[in-house]
């Protein structure tokens, strides 16, 4: 027995310098002025993120990254979920690194981890369809081979910060399975249009009329990598339930702290038990979703079977978040619906990631044939 | 961060130690049962003779001090004898017992001489205590008590007690002590009007009678076994005029309410840690959702029922996670006083959605206890406890106002 639920000196250490990041950097307006953004981040934040090294947090230091554990990129994300600071470092540095990692040829992880890793490139995963699903099995896309490479026909919705990448990985339907194609978002034929709605967050339509891509876009050596892109999202949801966890744990701080000094009917509301009800509730939420999120990381870390935790901590975070901006809003009422409240950007993200990488309703029912076999 | 429980080489080397005791001192006939009310006497005192050779071990108050007969032993071991009665069924520390919850009062108020006098014997697993704080008229109003201990006129060093209490002990009456809170005071204000005893539960003028309830159980334990779940009877006390030396009061005539305060303290969720166990029901439901064929056709003809087994799922491991939290912050000296409550609050009010989700997928079956009938039989012990989880150690409106006080909400933190 080791129980040990601390952070280590150097997670400490990186937490210290994620808070400082966000007190200096990514303060309330400079996270007002990214929400309706189509990249979610400016390019002076993004170099800075990069010079911290957390653009390559977790790829080896052998790509040019750090090399730290998922649970370190957890509480890195948990800070930058207070906020919360959009763009795409989830996104890219978690999940397509990690699809890199885990899809890559040597040669392919060569060339791609250290531009991730430095910030150069940023790379994202269009994947979900108009039949919108996080199952491989719905995805429709269609590559044919030509000549000198490959041809993808299809459209991508709600692909998460295509808007600020450089490069996207497709999925496609290749005959033998699901193929996994990097592709220049220059590339012609290739559109990306921001999906419009208040609580979209940074969500678009990725239009692919005949992208001619090189044969060496393919990632890896086959064209099934449902495998490798099934481990990399299970690997990286924690550290996205890590970021909600950040959020939550903001809402239950501001409106803690509302309640010490908003005064109604002559008392401070935090001193009437409905109100009270409230806030115990938003923070059952943070705590079942802090705890479920983090041994799901160090059981990844630690390379124990983790599947289980994995749908449980994204089920239970994406609705903790969601639940804990609602009850803010209760308790806050009127002053936080307007646009310049913090718990109105929370109330936007939780909104926007609860479908990211599968809702509730999703990882429920995998979870549920987990255990029942049904 | 590291959540493992896998005991250490050390750990292993004490689990063989344990294991060892277990089979030398667990004694022939000690049966289990999941309905406590099946429990016999002779049973219980089966289990009080384990305790008492746990005490002479120094294993039943493992973690306290040893000059007056605890362990002296840290929570990685504690761990491990709890898990090892586990491993063989028995719960531990194996009786009901309210003397953990005196046991901190002593330590820090008692003199020299109570702590000398009071703590051996129950360190040593030789006195049973029964907790005595609730009255008709002090439920979850604690401090409304209207049992009077007021100070002779002329023997001074005397309390004459006059009063009753409700909804106390365990199944076999007497107990050895009472911890019995009074009013000390009729005129004080609240709070300040209060006397706390661990005095002798013979004297002249004590009366004990059975109280039956519905069902048994105790706190809802959803997770891991508790000390010899409680069966359904509890006990009102009353006094007449029963005296009580000024030797069994612990603190001063007025610190009743401090002594309560840190009794409360244990009983919502504080003092020493202990690291929750797997929860072996809900895991052996689990197991006979994936194999038990009528089950399995419950699941397929109704997908909706997959929900419900989620629910339970997650609210189990919940409630681990923040049982292990819990024993980390208190093991590392950190201060959260929340987290006690919290979980208390938790483990109530998902104790009773449990029931209602092991309905949907058992059905009937839930309420039946071990028959050839039964679809998955261990569930029979967490239905009981559950059913009765709200009121023990207070209401779960009156764990939030703790919690409240806790997280200062609406009130400026501590310093």
């Amino acid at each position: 027995m080791k129980l040990d639920l601390g952070l280590s000196e150097n997670e400490e250490m990186l937490k210290k310098t994620a808070l400082d990041f966000m007190r200096r950097d990514a303060t309330k307006e400079v996270v007002q002025n990214l929400q309706d953004t189509d990249t979610g981040c400016t390019t002076e934040l993004w170099q800075k993120m990069a010079g911290l090294g957390w653009a390559g947090i977790i790829i080896p230091e052998e790509y040019g990254g750090t090399g730290s554990t998922l649970t370190s990129a957890g509480v890195l994300l948990e800070v930058l979920g207070t906020g919360p600071l959009p763009g795409p470092l989830f996104s890219a540095s978690i999940l397509g690194s990690s699809i890199i990692m885990e899809a890559g040829t040597e040669e392919q992880k060569r060339q791609v981890l250290p531009a991730i890793a430095n910030g150069s490139q940023v790379v994202t995963l269009a994947m979900t369809e108009p039949d919108f699903s996080w199952e491989p099995g719905a995805i429709q896309t269609k590559v044919s081979h030509s000549n000198d490479g490959f041809t993808l026909d299809g459209v991508k919705l709600f692909a998460y910060d295509a808007g600020a990448a450089t490069h996207l990985i497709v999925a496609a339907s290749t005959g033998d399975g699901i193929g996994l194609f990097l592709v220049d978002r220059k590339s012609e034929g290739l559109s990306v249009t921001r999906l419009p709605g208040y609580l979209a967050g940074q969500t678009f339509e990725v239009k692919m009329d005949s992208v001619r891509v090189p044969q060496a876009a393919l990632l890896g050596e086959n064209a099934n990598n449902l495998q490798a892109l099934e481990s990399a999202i299970t690997r990286s949801i924690p550290v996205l339930c890590a970021y909600k966890v950040g959020g939550c744990q903001a809402l239950v701080d501001m409106t803690i702290l509302y309640s010490r000094t908003r005064v109604q009917f002559g008392q401070l509301i935090g001193r009437f038990q409905r109100v009270q009800d409230m806030i115990i509730e938003m923070v059952n939420q943070l705590d079942a979703a802090r705890w479920t999120t983090y041994e799901c990381l160090w059981k990844l870390d630690a390379d124990r079977p983790a599947a289980e935790s994995v749908h449980m901590a994204k089920a239970v975070t994406s609705a903790a978040y969601w639940e804990a901006s609602t009850l803010a809003h209760r308790v806050f009422s009127g002053i936080s619906y307007a646009k310049d409240h913090p718990a109105s950007f929370h109330t936007r993200a939780s909104r926007s990631l609860y479908h990211y990488l599968g809702d509730p309703a999703y990882h429920r029912q995998r979870l549920a044939k987990l255990l029942t076999g049904v | 961060m590291d959540f493992s429980l896998e005991y250490t080489e050390e750990q292993e080397h004490f689990a063989g130690e344990v294991r060892e005791w277990i089979k030398e001192n667990i004694p022939d006939g000690l049966v289990n049962f999941r309905d406590p009310m099946k429990k016999t006497r002779e049973q219980w005192e089966l289990r009080r003779e384990i305790g008492r050779r746990l005490g002479k071990k120094g294993w039943l108050f493992a973690g306290y001090p040893p000059e007056y007969g605890g362990g002296g032993i840290g929570s990685d071991k504690r761990f491990v004898i709890s898990r090892e009665f586990e491993k063989v069924g028995v719960g531990y520390p194996p009786f009901y017992d309210s003397a953990r919850l005196a046991v901190g009062p002593i330590l820090s108020l008692g003199t020299d001489e109570q702590k000398q006098r009071f703590l051996p014997p129950i360190f040593r697993g030789e006195v049973t205590t029964w907790q005595l704080f609730t009255e008709p008229e002090a439920g979850t109003d604690e401090a409304n008590q209207q049992t009077d201990a007021l100070r002779h006129d002329k023997e001074g060093e005397y309390f004459i007690v006059n009063g009753s209490k409700i909804f106390v002990g365990g199944i076999y009456a007497p107990p050895n002590q009472f911890l019995l809170l009074t009013r000390s005071d009729r005129e004080a204000a609240r709070h300040e009007n209060l006397a706390m005893f661990l005095a002798p539960a013979d004297l002249p003028g004590i009366t004990i009678n059975p109280l039956p309830l519905f069902v048994s159980g105790t706190l809802a334990q959803v997770n891991g076994p508790t000390a010899d779940s409680s069966p359904a009877i509890k006990h009102q006390v009353f006094f007449d005029d029963v005296r009580i030396h000024e030797s069994f009061l612990i603190g001063g005539d007025r610190d009743g309410w401090r002594v309560t305060t840190a009794t409360l303290d244990v009983e919502h969720g504080g003092g020493q840690s202990a690291i929750p166990l797997e929860n072996t029901a809900v895991k052996r439901f689990i197991e006979q959702c994936r194999s038990n064929p009528r089950i399995q056709r419950r699941l397929k003809e109704n997908p909706q029922l997959l929900e419900s087994v989620v629910d339970i799922f997650i609210s189990s491991e919940i409630v681990r996670l923040w049982g292990l939290r819990n024993a980390w912050i208190a093991d590392s000296g950190q201060r959260a006083p929340y987290v006690g409550p919290q979980l208390g609050l938790y483990t109530k009010i998902i104790g009773g959605e449990i029931i209602e989700s092991l309905a949907r997928v058992l059905g009937p079956y839930t309420f039946i206890e071990s028959t050839e009938w039964s679809l998955a039989e261990d569930i029979f012990e967490v239905v009981q406890r559950a059913g009765l989880c709200f009121a023990p150690a207070g209401t779960p409106e009156a764990q939030k106002i703790i919690i409240s006080r806790a997280l200062a909400i609406g009130r400026e933190p501590r310093r």
